[in-house]
């Protein structure tokens, strides 16, 4: 379970964050969707505590993160997968090094054991017959996947996505989705910050509308696409649908 | 004819004028590695969060930039020796140590352009993947830090090449001291000079056109 209550954050007299709370379930999948400098990825990012929120608690199962020290918190991380907009691979290392290096370096896996669980991540990706090359040599949604397939080397129980098809060719957008959409029916607990309204619709089992740092509806996907309650979500979905 | 003269004069010398270049290149190499290694750390003092480090870090690459290399030798080689009693001092040893920790003040400010090159998305996917400090930069940071200021590094060693002539100031038989040990032998001193000078330049063409052909091998892997 993740709990964020009342979280604020402020780049120097910008109010990012405005008291916003969310909790997830396990197995749940939260979309959380909204206009750009809404607070979204900011929000997210909070979560593992990659930015450090001037007020409010995140809670992690039962710890809670904003109280812990700064080694502490790299340790709840380990169960938290993060994928970025733009993917964030390991240039100087090859695909499959990608996938052995934390859990070799953090989880203390032996070489063996690395590459066995990174090969059959690839193979989940569809991507094993680039386990061999770099980074540079991918596309972009096979760079997506690639990056995928790393945050879950770590046997994660979270996921987080923060707009993991915004910086895609619109042709890659599928191959990536489809790889967050089998992980979301495996029963992942999962946070996406996204633009693809018809994915949200399809994945999510909560949509959650930011706007100016608030959260300002909460909704089941049918109930928020066919009929949001705020003028605000309105506006937005009539621009973008 | 005069000058054909000259150089006949000392030719038996030539060689060891042309040997004191291994001097020359192994002051270059040692001062160059210890340069790397004081300079990695100290780049990591000014990047990270500890203020005590970091004016340590900043202290140290302000006096040696701040003051003239033949200065901070002679400090090393006469004062320091005569205040702390010591007699025999090996000079070349002192030349390297003395050379690296100057060119370690010069590289940390390389490296820590090159590591403040690498996408901060870098630090972020480690961190995110629970990998903790060390490690990340280790593994993450420096490895792509180290390749973007490669060609740096190498000029930074072509200008120690260069610059350990002045350790004839404290009479290291490098190539530098030894035409002036041979033009004094002669008392000719244009020949023995001559064979230096353009022996530099050759080593520093040599240098350069390694540097250049490792810059493009990198930019090709890119």
């Amino acid at each position: 379970m993740i709990k964020a209550e009342h979280i604020y954050k402020n780049f120097g007299n910008v109010q990012v964050l405005k008291d916003v709370s969310l909790e997830v379930k396990n197995s749940e999948v939260v979309v959380i969707i909204g206009p750009s400098g809404s607070g979204k990825s900011t929000f997210l990012r909070c979560i593992n505590l990659l930015e450090k929120p001037a007020k409010g608690t995140v809670r992690i199962d039962e710890q809670e993160m904003t109280a812990l020290r700064k080694s502490q918190i790299i340790k709840v991380r380990e169960k938290v997968g993060m994928v970025f907009q733009h993917f964030h691979l390991f240039p100087h290392k090859t695909v499959l090094e990608n996938l052995t290096y934390a859990p070799m370096k953090v989880k203390g896996l032996s070489r063996e054991q690395a590459e066995e669980r990174a090969r059959k991540l690839l193979n989940q990706v569809g991507l094993s017959e680039k386990a061999n090359q770099y980074p540079s040599k991918l596309s972009g949604g096979q760079k997506q996947r690639v990056a995928i397939a790393r945050a879950l080397a770590m046997e994660p129980e979270y996921m987080l996505f923060d707009e993991p098809t915004s910086a895609l060719d619109p042709e890659m957008v599928k191959e990536v989705l489809e790889v967050i959409q089998s992980l979301a029916e495996s029963g992942m607990t999962m946070i996406i910050v996204t633009h693809e309204m018809g994915f949200a619709k399809q994945v999510a089992d909560k949509v959650v509308f930011m706007d100016d740092g608030r959260i300002l509806e909460t909704a089941a996907p049918d109930q928020f696409f066919s009929a949001p309650k705020t003028e605000r979500a309105k506006e937005f979905l009539e621009k973008i649908l | 004819m005069n000058l054909i003269d000259g150089f006949r004069t000392i030719a038996p010398s030539i060689p060891y004028i042309i040997n004191g270049i291994w001097v020359t290149l192994e002051i270059a190499l040692f001062a160059s590695i210890i340069g790397f290694v004081v300079g990695t750390i100290l780049s990591l003092c000014k990047i990270g969060r500890n203020k005590l480090l970091n004016g340590f870090a900043r202290g140290y690459t302000s006096i040696f930039r701040g003051t003239p290399l033949i200065m901070q030798l002679a400090l090393a080689y006469f004062a320091i020796p005569q205040l702390l009693g010591i007699n025999t001092v090996n000079a070349f040893i002192v030349a390297v140590i003395t050379f690296g920790l100057n060119s370690g003040a010069y590289m940390s400010e390389i490296i820590r352009s090159g590591i403040n090159a690498v996408d901060k998305g870098q630090f972020e996917a480690a961190s995110a993947l629970g990998v903790r400090y060390w490690p990340m930069m280790k593994d993450i940071i420096l490895p792509q830090a180290i390749k973007n200021i490669l060609p740096a590094m190498m000029n930074e060693f072509i200008t120690l090449t260069k610059e350990s002539a002045i350790v004839s100031t404290i009479s290291v038989t490098d190539m530098m001291r030894r035409s002036q040990i041979v033009s004094a032998q002669y008392y000719t001193y244009f020949p023995p000079m001559f064979i230096a000078f353009i022996l530099y330049w050759l080593v520093v063409m040599i240098l350069t056109f390694l540097g250049g052909r490792l810059e493009r091998r990198l930019a090709r892997s890119d």
